[in-house]
């Protein structure tokens, strides 16, 4: 196996005001994998995830993304290198249509300026039905979607721009059980395509039988990491809920791989 | 026994026929939507319903000069909606677009008073609005107050100003001719060049907006700052420009007033501001940004002046047109809104 790892966090920190919200984490995606991140709210998931977005940057630790050290000032940097982020409020705009936002920011265009907007609605809808999304318009607004049409927008993207790392941020809240289905799907057909994923969840069911491994922090720091033929789901609610790995530990298994 | 041919024919035929009722209601449903999310939809209805209304209350509404008269005021008013509109889907405000209107004019007719050649003077009095626009902008962008409190500022700030240059009297538009023909002079009969180039205006703005990737920016920036950012979009520059653009149109509007008027009063344009926010709300732009149409809000300026000479025909004691006003700008906001919301409720129920 090669040791090289798509995405490398070494000994991120984080701080806002009085709160810490990451200490000292570090945190590996390998190359075709799905990881769970989990734990309890302010567990810091979604700071870790938004470091690695380009959101903002740690106050210290060490990022490497295919083993090249790269420092993002923003999420069109990470974007570039192919860290794409989905996080459903943050990444739609509901007033505009699907086309218009399936190519946010990068819109293809004719002389430079000019949208070319037939591209922009062919290419959408392609790349939608071929994740299997029934969608009549490309034309349509966003706002008009279901929870599950939206994620699977943000997913098509994701594929289109040929992404290697793809974050998710509560991908199954709000949403009805079969649309959980559906976007559990598109998750699996990305891994299928090669990419990463990175699922930030509260719903360990959810994950379970998609990821290949876990990664659960509490206040700040990471307490264990499995690999799932390590784990049962019942395990890992008892890690979140007891805020660490030594509950495992008495029945014989290691916490840590 | 099988039944007769006939019979399976008749059954076949329903099926064919069911089918094809259900596909046209289909087609029509989804014509239904698309007509139904069209922005410009209310205001167009609406005028449509002004436009019969006062044509029954009065037979000199359909008159050419009425609409010579309707249509200079709409060349004016569109053309600051228009650039209002624009700023507003990026999501911020501009109240001291009235203020730039007399402003502006009111420097050139002292700068024209001294001598200076018509070219100067507009480049000049650009000049101004873009400063304003930049001061405007900078401190909604940078410092983080909200656009309302900056141009409320900026517009009492402009017209003390203009107060003071005139010293309240009414300056006389003393540039050359040819300049006051091609700015707001008659082409025939009724018709003025101030039209054509608030149709210019209006036409350049939904071009941009719909058709290029800038607009894209400009939706994305009104609609969802967090989701623009995240793709990259330089909002603040975005917001910058829009509101530089809706102050040097603002100042385009208040020249083509003064040369029309051949002078500007201290007290032009007060009050336009909000019939320009009006007209924009009229004509489908959601006040927080994100959605409309410039050609909504141009169809806005039309009606808001349809009003204007409609209720002057129909004898109305002018104090009523503010009320008149008052109540489309609610009446077409709730319109909107319904239609909106309804229309999404339908589809969920789905």
């Amino acid at each position: 196996m090669s040791t090289e790892k798509l995405l490398r966090m070494v000994n991120i920190s984080k701080r806002f005001g009085k709160v810490q919200a990451l200490n000292g984490v570090d945190f590996d995606v390998n190359y075709n994998e799905i990881v769970g991140l989990l734990g309890d709210n302010g567990a810091g998931k979604s700071t870790l995830v938004k470091i690695f977005t380009g959101v903002f940057p740690p106050d210290t630790g060490d990022i490497y993304f295919e083993g090249k050290k790269i420092s993002l000032k923003s999420p069109q940097d990470a974007r570039r290198l192919g860290i794409e982020a989905v996080y459903q409020e943050a990444t739609l705009v509901n007033t505009m249509s699907i086309a218009r936002n399936f190519f946010l920011g990068r819109e293809p265009t004719k002389w430079g300026f000019l949208l070319d907007k037939r591209r922009m609605n062919r290419e959408s809808i392609e790349v939608l039905s071929q994740i299997g999304v029934k969608i009549t318009s490309p034309r349509r607004e966003v706002s008009l979607l279901s929870g599950g049409e939206r994620q699977s927008i943000c997913i098509g993207r994701a594929l289109y721009f040929q992404a290697k790392l793809v974050a998710f941020d509560e991908p199954t809240a709000a949403l009805s059980v079969k649309e959980t289905e559906y976007v559990l799907e598109y998750i699996r057909s990305l891994k299928a395509k090669g990419i990463s994923v990175v699922v930030i969840t509260h719903n360990i069911y959810h994950v379970y039988d998609l990821a290949d491994r876990f990664v659960i922090l509490d206040r700040g720091k990471k307490i264990g990491e499995f690999v799932k033929a390590e784990v049962t789901p019942q395990d890992i609610i008892e890690v979140i809920r007891t805020g660490t790995a030594s509950v495992l530990e008495k029945r014989g298994r290691d916490g840590s791989p | 026994m099988d039944p007769p041919v006939s019979k399976i024919i008749e059954r076949g035929n329903m099926e064919i026929s069911r089918t094809v009722v259900r596909k046209t209601k289909r087609e029509v449903s989804r014509l239904l939507q698309n007509v139904l999310t069209i922005p410009e939809l209310g205001v167009l209805t609406a005028v449509v319903v002004v436009l019969i209304i006062f044509s029954l209350l009065s037979d000199k509404f359909l008159h050419v000069q009425s609409f010579a008269s309707i249509l200079v005021r709409t060349a004016e008013l569109g053309i600051v909606a228009s650039g209002i509109a624009f700023l507003m889907i990026s999501g911020e405000f501009d109240l001291s677009v009235s203020s730039i209107f007399a402003f502006v004019p009111v420097v050139s007719a002292l700068l024209m008073k001294s001598g200076f050649p018509f070219v100067v003077i507009l480049i000049i009095g650009i000049g101004i609005a873009i400063i304003v626009g930049f001061i405007n902008s900078q401190i909604t962008v940078r410092v983080g107050l909200p656009s309302f409190i900056t141009t409320l500022g900026m517009m009492l700030f402009l017209r003390g100003l203009v107060l003071a240059l005139s010293r309240g009297f009414l300056l006389p538009f003393a540039g050359d001719k040819i300049a006051e023909y091609i700015l707001a002079g008659t082409i025939t009969g009724f018709f003025r060049f101030s039209v054509i180039w608030s149709l210019i205006i209006c036409g350049i703005f939904t071009f941009v907006l719909t058709q290029t990737r800038y607009g894209n920016w400009v939706f994305a920036s009104g609609g969802n700052p967090n989701a623009a950012y995240m793709a990259g979009i330089p909002i603040k520059r975005v917001k910058t420009l829009n509101f530089l653009l809706c102050s040097v149109v603002a100042a385009i509007a208040g020249m083509i007033a003064f040369a029309r008027l051949g002078m500007v009063a201290p007290q032009q344009g007060e009050g336009m501001e909000l019939e320009a926010i009006a007209s924009a709300v009229i004509g489908g732009c959601l006040l927080t940004g994100g959605y409309g149409s410039i050609l909504g809000a141009y169809l806005g300026a039309l009606m808001v002046a349809m009003i204007q000479q409609g209720l002057v025909l129909v004898g109305a004691p002018p104090y009523w047109y503010r009320a008149f006003v008052g109540f489309l700008v609610v009446a077409a906001a709730v319109l909107n809104h319904l239609v909106r919301v309804r229309f999404k409720a339908r589809l969920e129920e789905r």
